[in-house]
């Protein structure tokens, strides 16, 4: 159980403390409500830029790091399509140096060229390190757009382009702080072990006289229902042929997430897991295979993924696996496999609320779905999982003309 | 408010580093355990002689992979399922020094789980189906890797590194080809059935699980204390590896040093922070920060056994490598020609101190902590000499320090690309 206070402050930043006297450290963890899903499909990957420009000085302050440094914290971020998320991590005694500069980058960045030009050309080679010079790297450029006709979940956090990145200019920058980063469209996380009665006052002091802007309307396309299989083929200098079969599914706040999430588990996570054993194991038709779900807010994917052995045809591969989805869509699991999830969920989870920092990002992204609180909740959810919920589920995804398959041919 | 002055700023409190309690499952090996853990969780971490330097390569390599690959009794599988039932995780970690297995689970499943975990491994039989689907995985991994150019140039390092002697001796796919089942059931017997050097226990466990532990894997044990080679030197001096149609060039610089024992190790520590072991660093600010070359570049000192090394790790555009590495010697040479400014120092020491919180918050990081000084047969004394050396260390001392250890000349330069 993770207790937590919660409030807002009157130019609309949204409040999350969670006390844990147990640790010397503290963490400001600040989430904003916008990702790459927000983007233009024209200037994709902004998002993901913008996160870099956070860390390139604010209007009252220089150094961002430096600063931080010298109260002996550290810093970091990420972009997702759905959210940018940015911490502190930081002895307890000095959470207000923390407090000072996450704020003063929120009132307003300082819009340097040279910022800008540096952290393009830092983007550009993070985009070629994780993306290009990977084998498989492309992966996920390619399945996006296959996977999704209408949704912006079609591009990639990194971009669709490096040409959209090169292309950036100051007047982007810009607009994009504008709309998106004010406190209307903030969560603010604060725990760790700070003094519970001097902790509202400061986060007032810093964050009170912020303008709260107002929170951007998203409108965004929805993915209509996939009726028919799509399939692509792409040939790659790599040393084994690789198969994605990604299904659409429901949106984060559906107990469809918990159920997709559950079945990935079983299938397809562990040596244990139902198509380790059956297509790996038993068959050796795969050298690995694994099941997943993106977890997106809109509308997700449920994967299945992995590399065929040596000598073994996609086809091969195709029979064999709908057999064993067959199999799951009419019988399921038994008692045991589903108890043994539950525990291995149990167990992940207790050793999850340990670390002072995946609280904090975890109950601003509940708070973002929602309400933080959700945080306490899902482990019951997953508890009162039965069979008969994971029947549903599997006949209503696992269907082919709710797929998309991309194929990596080897090409020597 | 005046948002340009920043809030003051508080010394980091003293750390009050916690030492399990050590019980001896034989002359030479111990058992730590750390109980005063206030949730339900629980770990532990057994080592084996088992590693990298015992055999070639790949045949301990694989060993470590099979471990949990079946015995006379039980099938890959039904282990697997076992620990399912109880819900535990484990990982397997292979270094030259030894093999690391870890358990994680609920405390009141985990001597249960020990007993599942060590029957497997210890009755590990080595089915010829299991061999044969690893074998094709570490094959077809090996493959993807060596498309790397991080992994390419990662491996020349570790050849000049070792230079001449066993360390640098990597294997490649001929070697995972051939290797026949015989050899993995002859080094698990060599180096796994008695074979655990150390065990270390996280938890809230009842006195009698702790003895039950000890009563199970006693007969387990090595009997000599390990010896572990600390001779090497590097050679130095410049490789490049092509690889064509890569977009990035890696690089990999470093060179041979030594282990906490040593008496330069607390201040080479802090010299490699300033040259790039955090975001501030000399190198990131220089080389990402105000060049935008790389995604990411970092140093880091790393010990093995006897010995140790600087490393210095970055992937950069291919029109960059030039002048990436004329700006890492640039670097390097101003450490030894110029003292670091008061500025800078204050921010690395208060850095390095908010750091050392951070890394021994709760039970675990405390574990951690020790574990990594005990292998030197050093004690937590270690963390407050360190602690101790960051006030007082002074612009003189880096600069000497940065003369003796940070030579160009000295270092083995790789690229990738």
């Amino acid at each position: 159980m993770i207790e937590f206070e919660r409030y807002t402050l009157d130019n609309g930043l949204k409040i999350l403390l969670h006390h844990d006297k147990t640790t010397p450290m503290a963490v400001v963890n600040t989430l904003y409500d916008v990702g790459a899903r927000d983007e233009h499909e024209d200037k994709t990957g902004f998002a993901h830029l913008f996160e870099h420009l956070m860390f390139g000085g604010s209007i009252h302050i220089e150094d961002f790091d430096q600063e931080l440094q010298k109260a002996g914290g550290e810093s970091n971020a990420f972009t997702s399509n759905d959210l940018t998320n940015y911490y502190e991590i930081i002895p307890a005694n000095n959470i207000e140096t923390a407090l000072w500069l996450e704020s003063d980058r929120m009132l307003s960045l300082a819009f340097t060229d040279k910022s800008l030009e540096v952290q393009r050309s830092v983007v550009i080679e993070e985009f070629k390190q994780r993306y290009l010079n990977q084998p498989y790297g492309d992966v996920w450029l390619e399945l996006r757009p296959l996977a999704y006709e209408k949704h912006p979940y079609q591009w990639a956090t990194i971009g669709k382009d490096i040409a959209h990145i090169e292309k950036a200019v100051m007047e982007d920058v810009k607009s994009f702080f504008k709309k998106f980063y004010c406190p209307s469209n903030a969560i603010l996380c604060v725990s760790g072990n700070f003094d519970a009665r001097s902790i509202k006052q400061l986060i007032e002091k810093y964050y009170g006289a912020i303008p709260g802007g107002v929170k951007p309307a998203r409108i965004l396309p929805i993915e209509p229902a996939q009726k028919e299989f799509r399939e692509k083929s792409i040939d790659r200098d790599v040393p084994a042929n690789a198969f994605y079969y990604a299904f659409q599914m429901s949106e984060r706040k559906n107990i469809g997430y918990y159920l997709g999430d559950f079945l990935s588990d079983a299938i397809g996570k562990d040596q244990s897991s139902l198509l380790n054993v059956a297509l790996k194991k038993e068959q050796s038709l795969v050298s690995e295979i694994n099941a997943f779900i993106t977890g997106s807010f809109d509308q997700g994917l449920f994967l299945i993924t992995g590399k065929l052995s040596e000598g073994v045809d996609f086809d091969t591969l195709e029979n064999a696996l709908w057999k064993e989805l067959e199999k799951i869509k009419t019988q399921g699991f038994t008692t045991r496999k589903l108890n043994s999830l539950k525990n291995k969920l149990s167990t992940a989870k207790a050793f999850q609320e340990q670390g002072l920092l995946n609280k904090s990002i975890s109950l601003c992204m509940f708070e973002l779905l929602g309400d933080a609180n959700g945080i306490n909740e899902e482990i019951q959810i997953y508890n009162n999982i039965q069979n008969d919920d994971i029947l549903g589920f599997a006949n209503s995804i696992l269907r082919k003309e709710n797929c998309s398959l991309l194929k990596i041919n080897k090409t020597k | 408010m005046n948002r340009t002055n920043a809030p003051k700023t508080h010394k980091t409190g003293a750390i009050s580093f916690i030492s399990p309690q050590k019980i001896a499952l034989n002359k030479t090996t111990p058992l730590y355990w750390l109980s005063d853990v206030s949730n339900e969780t629980a770990r532990i971490d057994i080592y084996f002689d088992a590693g990298l330097r015992k055999a070639k390569n790949s045949i301990a390599s694989m060993t470590s992979s099979m471990l949990l690959s079946g015995t006379s009794q039980k099938s890959s599988t039904e282990i697997h399922n076992q620990l399912d039932d109880l819900g535990a995780f484990f990982d397997i970690g292979l270094s030259h020094e030894g093999v690391m297995v870890s358990l994680f689970a609920l405390k009141n499943n985990i001597s249960e789980a020990y007993h599942v975990l060590m029957d497997a491994i210890l009755n590990a039989c080595f089915p010829e189906s299991e061999f044969q689907e690893v074998k094709a995985e570490k094959i077809q991994n090996f493959k993807i890797n060596i498309n790397r150019v991080a992994v390419l140039a990662q491996r020349a390092f570790q050849e000049q590194l070792y230079y001449g002697t066993e360390y640098a001796m990597l294997s490649d796919e001929s070697d995972l080809q051939k290797i026949e089942r015989q050899e993995l059931s002859d080094f698990h017997k060599a180096n796994y059935v008695n074979g655990i050097f150390k065990i270390a226990i996280v938890g809230a466990l009842e006195e009698k699980e702790i003895q039950n532990i000890c009563d199970l894997s006693k007969t387990h044990c090595i009997d000599k204390p390990l010896e572990f080679k600390s001779n090497f030197h590097n050679k130095p001096g410049a490789i490049h590896i092509e690889k064509k149609d890569a977009v990035q060039t890696a690089i990999r610089i470093g060179k041979t040093l030594f282990n906490k024992k040593h008496e330069d190790f607390l201040d080479v520590s802090i010299l490699n922070t300033i040259l790039g072991d955090y975001f501030g660093s000399r190198l990131m600010k220089n080389i990402r920060e105000d060049k935008g070359f790389t995604y990411g570049i970092g140093s880091v000192i790393s010990e093995s056994g006897g010995s140790g090394y600087l490393l210095i790790g970055s992937e950069v555009g291919n029109e960059h490598l030039k002048p990436t590495l004329e700006e890492i010697e640039k670097e390097m040479l101003l450490l030894c020609n110029e003292k670091i400014g008061d500025e800078e120092l204050g921010l690395v020491k208060n850095h390095l101190l908010g750091q050392m919180l951070k890394i021994s918050d709760g039970p675990y990081a405390m574990m951690d902590l020790f574990l990594s000084v005990e292998s030197y047969g050093l004690s937590s004394q270690f963390y407050n000499s360190y602690i101790q050396r960051i006030h007082e260390i002074d612009a003189s001392a880096i600069q000497q320090i940065a003369n003796k250890h940070l030579n160009w000349r000295d270092m083995s330069v790789i690229s990738a690309g």
